[in-house]
């Protein structure tokens, strides 16, 4: 400590000691050039959330049914006899769409929205549903097609942010945003670390193929590995998962 | 030192700390938000609210670090205690960056539900069983109520109305708060997708902050070893209570010499002008190490703030009014005695004149 005694003495409300500022002049410039390479340090190895995202400049408008399977979905027999396709829904925010899927199954309707695309997965952000006259009868839906029993590991995810609504919208930083999501009405979805039929992304049921209850609610956002029956419902894969057969991995 | 309560006595030297760290903080906010993108490998943006969550938060981070070292720092060399001078800014600033960071997480991903936000933030993740996905904004919650508080009484109003003992023992919340926030990012930000040089900083904070205090805390105690050679007069002298400061030679003018007095405050014993007198270690104003400062134009200054005192009496000179406590001192020979049991603050004791023992 004997060495501190010749170093000179700062008095606040006195002028700073000639000896002292070239050494706080120098803290000074390190100080603040130390923040702003952390800064850009940090800033630009952030991790790629992705090509998910509202796509605000192709709205969504097609005919077909909406169904409960057990989330609401919108099925079409595909655009100028293409392969028909099964659409996830998603109200706006953090709401879902059941309200509009009861009132509306068994006929035939137009949905209007926004896209929020991820790859091959689709979620449509309704925005109005309107009743088809006339057009009972047009569509023929299948039934779903099962894919056999799967082990799978992955991350249960909220569909929308997980589809582009939030960037990122996954991990457990967005643990309860997704639980928000999920309680709110918007489907989970599970997304696979190895595919399945060419997906990696599944709607979630129960292994009833009923509606997720708070039994994932420990486990979202999490590296887990659970069981279940896989369905086809047109291009769209469903996993009835056996949440007995859960277990966190990490 | 005042006689007044002022929102902010602003000197030049406050205005010169807040601009370099209103630079600092902006410079980082900027470049965060703004220029690091530009080199992010990314398919599509990171959400700005995402993007600007993260910088206020990891700025918050860096800047509690900052402070906790900045105590330690000051301890170990000097040059660095004009650092502590404003430091109470710099924890106001600190908290309000903080307050931003945690309305950019409600207003983003707390938002846009039926359920209220406030709401939502309490009840959304409710897994406190487990330590994967254990709702670490709860964490954040508790750190940001200890800023705030610890923001809310750092003026010296609240010094003065809760008495410096209670205000330091108070706003020693301050590592509670900062050990909520490694947790916070460490069961939160750190467990998203391996982010190697986040983790290397909050790895190194933490290292930074843990070092500095060990090695402060070694500092002062190899100043508190001191083994006098003691003779018959000064063996009777401690067994009658009084304790062996130091040798007079030790001392440098208008310097002093800390002593431990066990079951006390730490002493602080003063040479000056060919006298020596003892006084509380503990500055009246927020407890600073009186004995790490030095005499000012006859007067005990304090290192961290400039709080005066007058030697013989503890008292600061008028108009204020400030006092500590003093002590009794005898010189045998030349080793300086101290009689542990302090005088009412305050207090005149006439100095021990060193005469031929210096």
């Amino acid at each position: 400590m004997s060495s501190q005694r010749d170093k000179p003495f700062f008095v606040g409300y006195l002028p700073i000691p000639k000896q002292l500022v070239a050494f706080l002049g120098v803290f000074a410039v390190c100080f603040v050039a130390g923040l702003g390479l952390a800064a850009l340090a940090l800033s630009s190895t952030q991790d790629d959330p992705g090509d998910g995202a509202f796509q605000w400049g192709a709205p969504f408008e097609e005919t077909g049914f909406l169904e409960l399977r057990p989330y609401p979905v919108f099925r079409t027999t595909g655009a100028e006899g293409g392969a028909p396709k099964t659409y996830m829904l998603t109200g706006q925010g953090k709401r879902g769409v059941f309200d509009q899927a009861r009132e509306n199954q068994g006929v035939a309707v137009t949905v209007r929205g926004v896209p929020v695309k991820r790859g091959d997965l689709t979620m449509v952000q309704v925005g109005g549903v309107t009743q088809v006259e006339d057009a009972e009868g047009a569509f023929d839906m299948s039934e779903p097609v099962p894919l056999g029993r799967w082990r799978l590991s992955g991350e249960i995810c909220d569909g929308k942010c997980y589809a582009g609504a939030m960037r990122p919208g996954r991990g457990l930083a967005h643990k309860a945003c997704a639980d928000l999501c999920i309680t709110g009405g918007i489907p989970p979805v599970f997304v696979s670390t190895g595919p399945v039929a060419g997906r990696n992304f599944f709607l979630m049921t129960d292994a009833n193929g009923n509606v997720m209850g708070d039994e994932i609610k420990d486990l979202l956002a999490l590296y887990v590995e659970i069981e279940g029956d896989v369905e086809r419902l047109d291009d769209l894969l469903v996993f009835k998962a056996d949440m007995d057969t859960a277990r966190v991995l990490r | 030192m005042s006689v007044k309560y002022a929102p902010v006595l602003w000197n030049r030297n406050k205005y010169l700390y807040d601009a370099v760290l209103l630079a600092g903080v902006i410079g980082y906010i900027y470049l965060y938000t703004s220029v690091g993108p530009f080199y992010q490998d990314v398919t599509r943006p990171i959400d700005g609210a995402v993007l600007r969550m993260r910088a206020f938060g990891s700025c918050a981070f860096l800047m509690l670090t900052i402070i906790l070292c900045i105590g330690p720092l000051a301890r170990l060399d000097r040059r660095f205690l004009p650092l502590l001078y404003n430091r109470r800014h710099f924890g106001v600033l600190t908290a309000a960056v903080a307050a931003v960071h945690a309305n950019y997480v409600l207003g983003w991903y707390f938002n846009f539900s039926p359920t209220d936000r406030y709401v939502a933030l309490l009840s959304s993740n409710t897994s406190y069983g487990q330590v994967l996905g254990f709702p670490f904004e709860t964490l954040g919650i508790a750190a940001l109520l200890i800023l705030f508080i610890l923001a809310a009484t750092s003026h010296d109003f609240w010094l003065s109305f809760l008495g410096a003992p209670l205000w330091k023992a108070l706003h020693m919340l301050i590592y509670p708060a900062y050990a909520f926030v490694v947790l916070h990012v460490a069961l939160g930000a750190l467990q998203g997708p391996d982010d190697p040089v986040f983790t290397s900083v909050v790895a190194a904070s933490v290292l930074l902050v843990g070092g500095l205090h060990f090695a402060a805390g070694r500092a002062e105690m190899a100043a508190d070893n001191y083994q006098a050679d003691a003779s018959s007069e000064v063996e009777a002298l401690e067994q009658g209570g009084w304790i062996v400061v130091c040798d007079v030679g030790e001392i440098e003018s208008n310097r002093a010499k800390v002593v431990s007095v066990p079951g006390h405050d730490r002493v602080a014993v003063w040479k000056y002008k060919g006298k020596l007198s003892a006084l509380s270690n503990a500055c009246a104003h927020q407890n600073g190490p009186l004995g790490e400062g030095r005499i000012i134009d006859g007067a005990i200054t304090c290192p961290w703030h400039g709080y005066q005192y007058q030697p013989e009496d503890g008292r600061s000179p008028a108009p204020f009014t400030e006092k500590i406590s003093t002590y009794r001192l005898m010189l045998v020979g030349t080793t300086i005695l101290l009689d542990p049991n302090p005088q009412a603050p305050g207090t005149y004791v006439e100095p021990v004149v060193i005469g031929e023992a210096s």
